[in-house]
């Protein structure tokens, strides 16, 4: 089970967002692929819902990579969207997680996202290996909640 | 795999809908999404066919606040039931917390519960997960048709772990919080040993 400890998620924000404010991203984003949202750049400018955008982005990467196997190939390690005004570029990092920019295609181009990205991919990649590492060793749940405290009745209509 | 953040105090689980084609998945998340405050609730995605048979998957996530500070996020997936989506079956279940296995009650449709079934036992495996281990309920839909299967014959065909199981009839929403309430309190409680 993976959890994030408040340094750690501070650490991650900080390499998202230099990805973010050298690539002139609207956002970067930090994906696990079954399509939870670990973790995202000090970033204003996204205004969709980031919890849908990081399921739908699993599922695209999931679909991407079942069709790079049906082509023979073994796995899939970066894709590019394009919309009307903006680019969606996607990377598969330490096989577990994606890093998706979405920037806007007249302030920067795909070129630039490619090398910034670049150059923080070992950081980033050590750094979730190294929280993994930690994970592993502890109980993540945190201890102060019971499973009791959760009415789900409240939530329905 | 759960995910807790403990710098913006939030746990994130991950709950599939599972069973054989027009069992009534999608009924079962519809019904919760359109019941729920809507403060509660993000987005609901479904990427259907142009027939509104679930394509690729539909995604309802649900939130719950203020859980001595904490907030839980359910995700709720339905697989597409048919055969030939085998391969998108399979890559919704990665990650999975929960399991709510959705038959259908009807006597003719028994083979595809059965077939549908073993197709997520495998998948599962693929995954390393052990059916034993992961948090998983039964849900026997379409209570209120002509031809329906006894409760004990699925019950002893389906249920062969003995884990918690419902009558329900999704489209009037009988039976959906239950389950619901069911899976997501077993997959708190695995989360918490």
């Amino acid at each position: 089970m993976l959890n994030l400890r408040p340094e750690e998620d501070k650490e991650l924000k900080e390499i998202l967002t230099n990805i973010a404010e050298e690539s002139k991203s609207k956002i970067v984003l930090l994906i696990d692929k079954s399509g939870q949202l670990i973790s995202r750049s000090e970033s204003p400018a996204f205004s969709s819902d980031d919890v849908t955008f990081a399921s739908l982005t699993a599922g695209n990467v999931a679909a991407s990579e079942a069709l790079s196997k049906l082509l023979g190939d073994k796995s899939l390690n970066h894709m590019f969207t394009e919309t009307e005004d903006e680019g969606i570029y996607m990377i598969v990092v330490a096989e577990k997680y994606i890093l998706v920019s979405i920037f806007d295609k007249y302030a920067t181009n795909l070129g630039i996202i490619r090398v910034k990205i670049k150059k923080y991919y070992d950081k980033l990649e050590g750094l979730m290996k190294r929280i993994e590492e930690r994970a592993e060793k502890e109980s993540s749940m945190p201890a102060d909640i019971n499973i009791e405290d959760i009415d789900l009745d409240t939530l329905f209509e | 795999m759960p995910f807790v953040n403990f710098a913006t105090r939030e746990i994130n689980c991950k709950i599939v809908y599972y069973g054989p084609g027009l069992s009534g998945k999608t009924t079962n998340i519809k019904w919760i999404y359109d019941h729920i405050k809507p403060e509660n609730r993000g987005e609901m995605i479904t990427l259907a066919t142009e027939t509104e048979r679930t394509l690729f998957f539909d995604f309802v996530p649900i939130e719950v606040s203020n859980v001595k500070g904490f907030k839980v996020r359910f995700h709720l997936y339905t697989t597409p039931g048919q055969i030939i989506y085998q391969a998108s079956r399979k890559l919704i279940l990665k990650g999975v917390d929960g399991i709510v296995f959705v038959a259908d009650s009807q006597e003719e449709r028994h083979d595809a519960n059965l077939d549908t079934l073993d197709d997520m036992i495998e998948n599962l495996k693929d995954y390393e997960i052990d059916i034993e281990d992961i948090p998983l309920v039964f849900q026997y839909n379409k209570r209120d048709l002509p031809n329906v299967l006894p409760v004990e014959v699925l019950r002893k065909d389906l249920n062969r772990w003995s884990r918690p199981d419902y009558e329900a009839i999704a489209s009037k929403g009988i039976g959906v919080l239950e389950t619901f309430k069911e899976i997501t309190k077993q997959v708190l409680r695995k989360l918490k040993r």
